[in-house]
């Protein structure tokens, strides 16, 4: 694929995306066409989570790990802090403000603004930790099960960008009976994540996360414009699937393939109107 | 109520967008010249359309490298204020960095502090990690007593055994090598596509000023 071509189809990627955002935000207004959510339980636990920081007066933590503005992961920062402000605004009833780490300097002004822009409590509380993390980013592991376990919370809120170190923090969590949520985008801890942490998302369900914890149905835009691409990819890779197999299989050909493609839509459709009538 | 001025957020969201979309559209387009055909002034063109984005470049890295002392401030101020609350581990955490800043004054160029106390407590806590991780998964049917647990204990037995050097347990060798070659790698690959497709549609609902945490 040349330049030229590489650059229209970005172009275009980035456009169809817009359009589908306003697109799944107009059709979430009108009456009768919001999409229900399915229940996970790992959203469905911050609340309980909020609760006990309030009442016990501890913060929650919630970390960034290695996810900053300006790298690979900008975007992974920016849901973080997406679903950081949503949390906070259910934990402002509290005294004590959340306690929120990083290990990438860039992400502090944006830890301090999401607590500046949802915490309702007293005015100027941050308690915002950086740690730097070397290559191994142990330090980051070793500051926040040290310093931030001083604290005591009650639960912790791992999501962003962590490698193997998080299991570190995950068994110390589990060794003072905290409870923990984590998700990563780097694969090793996402593994960890799944193994050691009470509830873990999985990969791109970080995104989801304002329209479940806000139960706001304009956030769901992002979901439903996910599940689209989601699709589109699935049957793109599907259809470059089969038609690498047409080349090799001789009895495979393309009247066939349109064949199969006609019947799982009459099937898709049957299904889907089954469910409907139910 | 701790908010923004409803101006101020709108401020933001345009600024935001204005910066983005002439981020985007010049990193996405500059610097190739076919796009503007074969005339003269193509090359110049494509130059030109590129420099808004390096000079965005060049700024964001300027920011990133300040951001290191903005860091050290907050550090710094938060655990002054823990330490004067009564946290020690804060004490703790601002004598090594004195300790550390000295040492680099009176010693300057010197590598033993990193190579006697930081890479021996890295080490330490790699050593620890394996533990934890093994303990974690011998922990996983208790915690998760469902079919993905089985399944999860059942792969990592077979993936042991198959990397045990006995010739009687070459065929799970070979099956373990194909289970990490394809399914292990096609879901890392779909986990990875995820994030991408998530990382995109985050990205352009922060240029449309939908995203919460980008208007502030």
């Amino acid at each position: 694929m040349d330049l030229t071509t590489q650059q229209a189809l970005s172009l275009l990627f980035v456009l169809a995306t817009a359009v589908l955002i306003y697109t799944a935000r107009f059709l979430q207004s009108r009456g009768g066409s919001r999409r229900a959510l399915r229940p996970m339980s790992a959203f469905a636990r911050i609340p309980d989570w909020s609760s006990q920081a309030i009442e016990a007066d501890r913060p929650l933590h919630l970390a960034f790990g290695s996810a900053s503005l300006g790298e690979d992961n900008t975007a992974i920062a920016l849901a973080n802090a997406e679903l950081f402000q949503r949390v906070i605004n259910q934990n402002g009833a509290g005294d004590t403000p959340p306690a929120l780490s990083a290990s990438a300097p860039a992400t502090i002004p944006l830890a301090s603004a999401t607590v500046a822009a949802a915490w309702t409590g007293e005015r100027g509380a941050r308690n915002v930790h950086w740690y730097p993390q070397g290559k191994r980013a142990f330090g980051y592991a070793a500051g926040v099960t040290a310093v931030i376990g001083d604290d005591e919370p009650p639960a912790h809120i791992l999501a962003g960008s962590f490698g193997a170190e998080l299991g570190l923090i995950l068994d110390s969590a589990r060794r003072k009976r905290q409870a923990t949520l984590a998700v990563s985008d780097q694969l090793a801890g996402q593994a960890v994540a799944y193994v050691l942490a009470d509830e873990a998302l999985i990969g791109e369900e970080l995104f989801a996360a304002p329209a479940y914890v806000a139960g706001e149905a304009r956030a769901a835009d992002a979901v439903i414009v996910m599940d689209v691409w989601r699709a589109l990819l699935m049957i793109l890779l599907t259809l470059a699937l089969a038609l690498g197999m047409a080349g090799q299989l001789p009895w495979l050909s393309w009247q066939l393939l349109v064949a199969a493609a006609v019947v799982a839509l009459v099937f898709a459709a049957v299904l889907w109107t089954i469910r409907r009538r139910r | 109520m701790n908010r923004r001025p409803r101006a101020g957020i709108s401020m933001a969201a345009v600024t935001g967008f204005l910066v983005g979309s002439v981020a985007v559209l010049s990193l996405l387009l500059g610097d190739n010249p076919a796009l503007f055909g074969d005339g003269a002034g193509a090359e110049a063109l494509a130059q030109n359309l590129a420099l808004p984005g390096d000079a965005l470049l060049r700024l964001l890295m300027i920011v990133l490298a300040l951001s290191i002392v903005f860091g050290i401030a907050n550090l710094l101020t938060l655990h002054i204020r823990r330490l004067a609350s009564g946290r020690l581990m804060s004490g703790v955490l601002l004598s090594s960095f004195a300790g550390v800043i000295g040492w680099h004054i009176m010693l300057p160029g010197e590598p033993s502090l990193l190579e006697a106390i930081q890479l021996p407590i890295e080490s330490a806590l790699a050593a620890l990690l394996c533990v934890t991780l093994v303990a974690g998964g011998a922990r996983i049917l208790t915690r998760r007593s469902d079919i993905w647990g089985l399944l999860f204990t059942l792969v990592v037995v077979l993936v042991l055994l198959g990397s045990l050097p006995l010739p009687e347990l070459a065929p799970i060798a070979t099956f373990s090598d194909w289970l990490m070659r394809i399914p292990a790698q096609a879901g890392a690959r779909a986990i990875l596509l995820g994030i991408a497709l998530g990382s995109i549609v985050v990205g352009v609902r922060a240029l449309l000023g939908q995203d919460r945490s980008a208007r502030g």
